[in-house]
C-alpha cells in the first residue's frame, strides 16, 4: 500500500472521531491524549485495533509504548506500509 | 497468563434456564415484568409462554467469555446484542462465539456469537475482551 502523510491522516481521521465519539475531531501532528478528554487506556487501545484493522498492519507492544502523539503514531504506520 | 486466541478459534456452551434460575434472576434484577413471570399474561402477547430474560442468555456470554474464550484473564469491555427470538424455560440452548480479532499488540480479543435454540436464531451479538497479564 503506498500512502502519503497526508493520506495516513485522512484515513484516521474517521477513527479518531467514531474511537473518541467527537464528529469534529482532527487529528494533527502534535495532538496526544492529554488533548482528548476521551483518551483514556481502553480507548487507546480501540484506536489502535480500528487502525490495525483498517490499515492491514500489526503493531507490538513495544512500538506503541513510546508514542507521544499523534504524528510519531504516523511515523510508525508509514514505516510500516 | 491466558494465550491469546487466534482469529477463527470458536467455543461452544450448551445452556438451558431453569424456573429456579428465572425466579434468581427476578429477584437479583428486580425486573417483575410478566412476561417473565405469568404463562398467561405471556400468552396473551402472542407467546409460547413465559420468556426467558434477556439478562439470563447474557449471563451466559459472561460464563463463555469469563471461563473459555478468553478466560480468567481476560476483562470484558464490550458487548452489543440483538435478541430475535424468545427463549422458553427449559428449552437446551446453545451460544456459539468465534474470534473476529486478535491483537498481540494491546491484548484485545473481539468476538462475534450467535444463540440458538433448535433451529431458531435466537440473538446475535458481539463482545469484546481485553486480556490483562
Amino acid at each position: 500500500m503506498s500512502l502519503t502523510r497526508e493520506d495516513v491522516f485522512a484515513r484516521l481521521t474517521p477513527l479518531f472521531r467514531d474511537t473518541f465519539d467527537d464528529d469534529d475531531l482532527v487529528p494533527t501532528e502534535d495532538l496526544s491524549a492529554h488533548d482528548v478528554e476521551e483518551w483514556d487506556s481502553l480507548s487507546h487501545i480501540r484506536l489502535v485495533v480500528a487502525i490495525e484493522g483498517d490499515l492491514g498492519i500489526t503493531f507490538t507492544t513495544g512500538e506503541l509504548a513510546g508514542l507521544e502523539n499523534v504524528g510519531q503514531m504516523v511515523d510508525l504506520i508509514l514505516a510500516k506500509l | 497468563m491466558t494465550a491469546l486466541p487466534a482469529v477463527g478459534t470458536r467455543h461452544r456452551l450448551d445452556f438451558t434456564i431453569d424456573a429456579a434460575a428465572m425466579e434468581a434472576f427476578a429477584r437479583l434484577s428486580g425486573d417483575r415484568n410478566p412476561l417473565h413471570g405469568d404463562d398467561a399474561f405471556a400468552r396473551a402477547k402472542g407467546f409460547d409462554g413465559r420468556v426467558v430474560y434477556g439478562g439470563l442468555i447474557v449471563a451466559q456470554v459472561s460464563r463463555l467469555l469469563g471461563m473459555d474464550l478468553p478466560g480468567r484473564d481476560g476483562l470484558w469491555t464490550g458487548l452489543s446484542m440483538d435478541f430475535r427470538k424468545p427463549l422458553y424455560i427449559g428449552e437446551p440452548a446453545t451460544l456459539d462465539a468465534e474470534v473476529t480479532e486478535s491483537s498481540p499488540a494491546t491484548g484485545l480479543v473481539r468476538l462475534a456469537f450467535t444463540v440458538r435454540a433448535g433451529d431458531r436464531t435466537l440473538a446475535r451479538g458481539r463482545a469484546e475482551s481485553l486480556l490483562r497479564p
